[in-house]
């Protein structure tokens, strides 16, 4: 199989590069790119056209809800994962209306991403009702 | 817009900067705002999640009210003890009590609600009624005049993402309850096991993880009106327990035996064919009769396109509002979006037309600037064939330039300084050429027009520079 295409968004400097030295680690991943809010999300989604987007939700400027929103209407749009250090009904809602494929709890980010590209690498159907927290 | 910015406005410089290293640490990006000499942000106060308001003289506070009030859709504020029991004239619902020193739970937790309250507001529609002109979109209009002032409960019908939100909020906005709140629940996009204490709260205890009492959304609307979307998509348990509230105006929270009276209008919302549900065994024929009392439907967008450039008009009014760029679309845009079948209906215009604010912000849509699913067909073709032409150029400047530097200086080169050189002596004798003619000299090299002119852009030539 393909490596997965993979762009990561997130306002936090550290937190982008934790993700970079993990996803780097992790087989099957290609890192394309990395983003500090949402509308860097989209011009880099549209460019790069990645397989999965792992996006924070809270950002300066454009969070990540309505950048998901905006990339789900592109053509061919990856599978986005919302990352969230509010891991509630609410926030849970919000991320499925908007068209999110997953949601993350940033308390669990390394265990969560590892479960999420196992199942796309398995090639399962990811949703976001069953999404890893 | 579920920002992490949260702006700290406190004279204790102590407090402050230790506000800002927690804040920072669970993952906010805090601002303190200097306070000597005083200046507020360059920020709109909406471009905030909180602004924690602490020690301020009365004069930096009647700034900062100025500044806050000047914006109606300004961030919530935290108050620091000193502000505590005030609200500098703002309302109640956006004014929080966060005590010194910091007790992470308080602190979580308002921080939670403030972004849940954030993302609703973000989720409301903006707009004031169904907009638009067509036979379809009076008669709605018509029908939410006539039902708003009874208490009945309506029946919102229509395809996902035509703006059945909207209709909802217009009876709620021209009915008696105006002043009262509008709550609005998605029953689809909440898990069924968490449904029930979403809509009736729950006490302490009731099940893990409830570890305070916490009010449900019919408790919220208490009073206006509670916006049950997605209805179609509840559980038949569920089903049930709204039955008994349209029936009897009582409801229990979970874990509690006392019953609850409830004023509440309830709108209900389905993009599914609710008879069919009960065909099909999944909704109740009972709940249904009660829900369907005064039932409303949406047109689906194609079957209104003329209200197209209207509805257009009003979604980039209202970026433009919020600080988006201005979007403007050419009359061949339109024309092409008039053409397409819009599964997704006025969301996916709103989704499509914000898109393109934030990827072409103050300029003009053009046709090839659409996602491939709205382009005609045609110029779908047309667009391949010039994609195709544009590559032709670089390959023959890339043989051009093996000719004539077929090895690599000693000291080596910049090749990104070197090809743009290339380019710009190409596109020079192009518009030598083509007599300074921009759209020939395109055709010369086998460019867009559109193209061509954003490449004399960036590299600064001008038409009569060429040409002299």
């Amino acid at each position: 199989m393909d490596k997965i295409r993979t762009v990561v968004v997130d306002d936090h400097v550290d937190f982008r590069r934790l993700a970079q030295v993990l996803l780097e680690e992790v087989d099957g991943v290609e890192l394309l790119g990395l983003g500090a809010d949402g509308e860097e999300a989209i011009h880099l989604c549209e460019r790069l056209r990645p397989d999965l987007l792992i996006m924070d939700l809270s950002m300066p400027r454009m969070g990540g809800i309505q950048a998901t929103r905006l990339i789900k209407a592109q053509d061919d749009p990856p599978l986005i994962a919302i990352v969230s250090i509010y891991d509630d009904s609410e926030h849970r809602a919000h991320a499925a209306s908007a068209g999110a494929d997953a949601f993350i709890n940033k308390a669990d980010f390394l265990g969560s991403v590892a479960n999420l590209i196992d199942a796309i690498r398995r090639g399962d159907h990811v949703d976001i009702s069953n999404s890893a927290a | 817009m579920s920002t992490s910015r949260i702006l700290l406005l406190d004279a204790d410089t102590e407090r402050a900067s230790q506000l800002q290293a927690v804040l920072g640490f669970i993952d906010y990006s805090p601002e303190v705002q200097d306070l000597d000499p005083f200046e507020l942000p360059q920020a709109k106060p909406r471009e905030y999640l909180a602004v924690v308001l602490g020690r301020l003289s009365a004069e930096q506070r009647d700034a900062s009210r100025r500044w806050l009030k000047a914006d109606p859709q300004h961030a919530p504020l935290l108050m620091l003890p000193e502000l505590h029991g005030e609200t500098l004239g703002f309302d109640q619902a956006d004014v929080w009590s966060l005590d010194y020193p910091i007790r992470a739970p308080q602190l979580t937790e308002i921080l939670r609600r403030v972004s849940v309250q954030q993302l609703d507001a973000q989720a409301t529609p903006q707009a004031s009624g169904p907009t638009g002109n067509t036979l379809a979109i009076r008669r709605v209009r018509k029908m939410i005049a006539q039902v708003a002032a009874f208490d009945t409960t309506v029946l919102v019908t229509g395809e996902s993402g035509t703006g059945k939100e909207v209709v909802a909020r217009a009876i709620h906005e021209s009915s008696g309850r105006r002043d009262k709140p509008f709550v609005a629940v998605n029953c689809g996009a909440i898990p069924s096991e968490l449904l029930e204490s979403e809509l009736f709260g729950h006490e302490k205890g009731a099940f893990t993880g409830a570890i305070t009492s916490r009010q449900g959304r019919f408790e919220m609307a208490e009073g206006g009106t509670l916006f049950l979307d997605e209805i179609g998509d509840m559980s038949l348990p569920m089903q049930v327990k709204i039955l008994r509230v349209l029936q009897e105006r009582t409801y229990e929270r979970v874990g509690s035996n006392t019953s609850r009276q409830c004023d509440v209008r309830i709108i209900a919302a389905t993009h599914r064919n609710l008879e069919l549900r009960i065909h099909e065994g999944a909704f109740r024929e009972d709940l249904f009769y009660r829900l369907n009392v005064f039932p409303i439907e949406m047109p689906a967008l194609r079957d209104r396109l003329e209200d197209l450039p209207l509805l257009i008009t009003e979604i980039s009014d209202e970026l433009r509002e919020f600080g988006r760029g201005d979007v403007r679309f050419a009359p061949e845009t339109i024309h092409a979006l008039r053409s397409y079948v819009w599964p997704g209906n006025v969301r996916e215009l709103a989704n499509l037309v914000e898109r393109l604010a934030v990827l072409h912000p103050n300029s003009t849509v053009d046709v090839h600037d659409l996602p491939e699913r709205y382009r005609p067909k045609s110029v779908r073709l047309a667009q391949q064939q010039e994609e195709a032409a544009d590559l032709a150029p670089n390959l023959r400047l890339s043989d051009e330039l093996s000719e004539f530097s077929e090895r690599l200086p000693d000291e080596g080169l910049d090749l990104k300084t070197h090809m743009a050189e290339i380019e710009q002596t190409l596109i020079r004798q192009a518009l030598e050429q083509a007599g300074g003619v921009v759209s020939q000299a395109a055709q010369l090299l086998r460019l867009r027009r559109t193209t061509l002119v954003e490449k004399l852009r960036k590299y600064d030539l001008q038409r009569q520079q060429v040409q002299s």
